[in-house]
């Protein structure tokens, strides 16, 4: 499922993400500077090894929130180009879950650009992830707000 | 996932992450219409607990928008009608 608009695109997937795909789509000869964040599953929890994780999203919705915030943030830095990417079902540990990739003609707004993206991907995407341990039955459900306790399944 | 048709006279009502858990379903129809003010206590009611364990910390979106669910104060809260689809949005962790 993917959203474009001018020099943006996003994307939901349930397949592999792949970085120099994400790279070459924001890549311009306007562009000096390049920003890629990788984001990929980690195999422990507060100390606990990790099973699987396993993202769901609201479609629609995720989408059109990963269109809004690109937008805001290609505006916002004056990039020159943005992708946004995230995976959906089973992400085995160690594999990238999201992918941020930005472009603008200077090293400062790539970065700037590139960080402010994920925190409000974040912050607002309507994505879940349920982290399941090795050893014990259900799982939990995770929350980015500060302070908000992730909900372990009965 | 999205979603099948409500049958006439109901909305679909989505389930995610936690809410999805403690229901055991990702979509369910219920009568229409219902005051959005009013949800919460209608699943409280068939979900003993839902409320305190997964709803307080929930968001709710009425046709992919999101929707004030109080209905103190001057803003009044909005009517769900036939054929909306509704849903609970637990605390978003994607990355």
């Amino acid at each position: 499922m993917v959203l474009k608009d001018e020099n943006i695109y996003v994307e939901l997937t349930h397949d592999h993400l792949d970085t120099m795909t994400a790279i070459n789509r924001v890549k311009s000869p306007k562009a000096g500077a390049v920003v890629l964040f990788a984001g990929t599953t980690r195999d422990t929890f507060d100390g606990k090894p990790v099973k699987q994780l396993e993202y769901t999203s609201y479609t629609i919705l995720a989408l059109a929130q990963l269109k809004r915030i690109a937008n805001e943030m290609k505006k916002k830095h004056d990039l020159t180009a943005i992708t946004l990417v995230h995976r959906l079902g089973v992400v085995p540990v160690g594999e990238e879950s999201i992918l941020i990739a930005v472009s603008a003609p200077h090293r400062q707004a790539a970065w700037r650009g590139g960080e402010e993206a994920l925190e409000e991907c974040k912050k607002r995407t309507e994505i879940w992830k349920l982290e399941e341990f090795e050893g014990e039955e259900g799982g939990v459900w995770r929350a980015n707000r500060d302070g908000q306790a992730g909900v372990r399944i009965a | 996932m999205p979603s099948k048709k409500p049958p006439p006279g109901h909305f679909n009502l989505l389930y995610f992450a936690a809410s999805s858990s403690y229901t055991k379903k990702s979509v369910e129809a219920f009568k229409a219409p219902v005051s959005a003010a009013d949800l919460f206590d209608l699943l409280e009611e068939r979900y003993p607990g839902i409320k305190d364990k997964v709803l307080s910390s929930c968001a709710v979106t009425v046709n992919y928008q999101y929707v004030d669910l109080d209905d103190d104060g001057d803003d009044r809260a909005i009517t769900i009608k036939e054929g909306d689809e509704v849903a609970i949005i637990p605390p978003v962790s994607s990355g």
